[in-house]
């Protein structure tokens, strides 16, 4: 039961913040950092007993030559021409990986895994195959292998289409699972279908049962879903109260400003711009868990002291933090996760009433009844 | 060619090869077995196949007998062809087990009692675990393919005819409604043909029917009064299981058997090995009657 930071641009220094010293784990990308930075990263954590580093390959779109992964010496050099279905390939990339982990040392390493066109059995099967042969060619080095999984989310609304996958990636030879939940939903947005949550609560419970402990991926806020779920650990970055996983952050970026700063806030279970924060504020709805953040505390300091002045990076802190704790607090039964949503459904109709809308025009809670049902249906399944 | 002028064609592969034919002992669609002697007095079994019956999986089954080696599962001795009136026969000489099949043990003696149930089951599940070892699913467990040494007690497994070799191309085509086994005592990804879903758990599922049938007289998924062909449905759509079921395992202290006849292969043991631990963990004192 255990949070892992998922390592987004310039966050080595958030591995060390005394107060992000709740994560058990941290998810090592070779999208922002060097090889040999990431070999860095890994020695200076090893003093960290217990702290486990995992290296994703990030082949995801192996065509997407983004941010440094070209510099690896495992990218493929071929990736324009090669046939990413043939096994063959496969197993050349994952000889070079293996490679690669054997210099930079991280305790675990992901199975690469790409984004298919559709998540068809045949795919799942090929994920496992690649797995398989990940584990066979770890044995001995020390480092463990986890079987990448990417499911896409709406797929899993359909009656028994967890189940179905499940029976494929529990043969895994390798003993956890790194779970990516694929979805269309835009960043900003929160899931708002109950079926295709449910789906995922599925999958994940599944996989649980059958002694396979998940880490899921890129997660934010749905983080309450997932450990409700039964997940073992939950990763996220700086970047997740923002961003999510889908197809289109392979694109090359678009052109834009900076970067707003945004608090996570449970009770209402939102991430609340500047003017929404201070909104909420009046209306005495913080939750005791944004008033024991420490980072939060910095943030309203500062915007009492100095109004206007920017706390982007501490938002990130403010969101980690809580990430963090919220995991712990779920993994130790000491939070009733139903009793969350309900009270911050309710907190957002007493906004309502009381005539406060926030600047963002989708943020209004409108999430959280899909989100209560799907707990409380997969509560009853 | 009718199957009961086999029997012509064993006489014949004995006098050639110095058996002697005692009796009939089972048959098949397209196989009959024999109980013979050999020259040095050991009984063996003779298994004759009709002409030209699917060479490719007769080859398979050939190959998994001979990967296999494991006190519960039967030994094959000599494999070999015959020419007899024009036509070429595939024979095999096997270990002969004496004991009959486990149908015939529950036909006479009745239902196993919690403690043969916990010995039985332990025993096949280490041939199971041996077979999933070798990357193979036998696809055809059930009481007529589980013989009995003289001890009666003592399981043995044979017949692979229709094993699965997962390193191999399948040899059932994915257009047939139903994949091969026999459907009472068949997982539902089998009855299915649900191909992207067999492994090992299959005979996993199969083995808990077994254990079910030898112990209780029911399918898990058995219903009173149902018939055979209604409780092959409800697998295949993966219902519901019987309440019966649930309180039997529940008694005796197999609820284990809940978990391998589960409907899908995920919810089932996903390791040999952690089967086998749950299994033994079942006949610790005070489980029960197991």
């Amino acid at each position: 039961m255990s949070a892992y930071h998922q390592m987004g641009h310039l966050a080595q220094n958030l591995l060390h913040d005394p107060d992000l010293g709740l994560y058990a784990g941290a998810i090592l990308s070779p999208v922002n950092y060097e090889e040999e930075e990431v070999a860095g990263q890994i020695a200076g954590l090893k003093a960290r007993e217990q702290f486990d580093t995992v290296f994703d390959p990030q082949l995801y779109c192996p065509k997407a030559t983004r941010g440094k992964l070209p510099n690896w010496s495992y990218y493929p050099s071929d990736v324009d021409t090669a046939d990413v279905a043939s096994m063959s390939w496969w197993y050349q990339v994952i000889d070079r990986v293996v490679e690669t982990c054997a210099h930079i040392g991280p305790r675990a390493v992901c199975s690469p895994a790409m984004l298919p066109n559709a998540f068809t059995d045949q795919c799942f099967s090929h994920l496992v195959d690649i797995g398989n042969r990940l584990s066979r060619c770890l044995e001995g080095t020390g480092i463990l292998p986890i079987q990448t999984v990417v499911a896409h989310l709406p797929d899993l609304a359909a009656p028994d289409r967890a189940l179905q996958v499940a029976s494929i990636v529990t043969r895994t030879a390798a003993e956890r699972v790194y779970l990516i939940l694929v979805s269309p939903t835009e960043p900003r947005r929160e899931f708002d279908d109950p079926e295709p949550l449910k789906g995922g609560m599925r999958l994940i419970r599944t996989l649980e049962d059958a002694n396979l402990p998940v880490i899921v991926a890129f997660s934010s806020s749905d983080v309450l879903l997932w450990k409700f779920a039964g997940a073992s650990a939950c990763a996220t970055g700086k970047y997740f109260n923002l961003r999510r996983f889908t197809k289109s952050r392979f694109d090359e970026p678009a052109e834009g400003g900076g970067q707003l700063p945004y608090w996570i806030e449970e009770s209402l279970l939102a991430f609340l711009r500047e003017s929404d924060l201070i909104r909420v504020r009046n209306h005495e709805l913080m939750s005791p868990a944004s008033d024991a953040n420490p980072f939060g505390q910095q943030i309203l300091s500062k915007l009492d002291e100095t109004p206007g002045a920017p706390w982007l990076g501490l938002g990130w802190r403010q969101f980690m933090y809580w990430f963090a704790d919220i995991e712990q607090r779920i993994s130790a039964g000491a939070v009733d996760v139903e009793a969350l949503l309900r009270t911050a459904e309710t907190n957002w109709l007493r906004l309502e009433d009381a005539k406060v809308l926030m600047e963002e025009p989708r943020n209004d809670g409108r999430w959280l009844r899909p989100w209560r049902r799907a707990l409380l249906e997969h509560a009853q399944a | 060619m009718h199957p009961a002028s086999l029997q012509h064609v064993a006489s014949s592969i004995c006098n050639a090869h110095g058996y002697r034919l005692v009796q009939s002992v089972g048959s098949g669609s397209f196989k009959e077995t024999y109980e013979v002697v050999s020259s040095d007095g050991a009984h063996q079994a003779l298994k004759v196949f009709q002409p030209g019956f699917s060479p490719a999986r007769t080859k398979r089954e050939l190959e998994a007998m001979t990967r296999c080696e494991h006190p519960n599962i039967g030994k094959l001795s000599y494999v070999s062809t015959f020419p007899w009136q024009g036509q070429t026969y595939l024979f095999l000489v096997e270990e002969f087990v004496p004991g009959g099949t486990l149908t015939s043990r529950l036909r006479t003696q009745g239902l196993l009692s919690p403690t043969e149930g916990a010995v039985l089951g332990a025993q096949l599940i280490d041939a199971v675990a041996h077979i999933a070892s070798h990357g193979l699913v036998h696809r055809d467990l059930k009481p007529d393919n589980i013989l009995l040494r003289a001890d009666g007690a003592t399981p043995v497994i044979v017949d692979f005819g229709i094993v699965r070799d997962l390193a191999e191309v399948s040899l059932t085509p994915t257009w047939s409604l139903r994949g091969p086994g026999t459907p009472f005592f068949s997982s539902p990804e089998q009855l299915n043909n649900e191909k992207a879903y067999i492994d090992w758990r299959a005979d996993q599922f199969s083995l808990g029917v077994i254990i079910c049938v030898s112990m209780f007289g029911f399918h898990p998924f058995e219903q009173p009064g149902s018939t055979p062909d209604e409780v092959v449905e409800l697998v295949a759509e993966r219902r519901t299981r019987a309440e019966r079921f649930h309180a039997a395992v529940r008694d005796t202290g197999f609820v284990i058997l809940e978990r391998m006849t589960a409907p899908w292969p995920a919810q089932r043991f996903r390791h040999p090995h952690l089967l086998a631990e749950a299994w033994c963990a079942s006949l610790q004192p005070g489980t029960g009657d197991a």
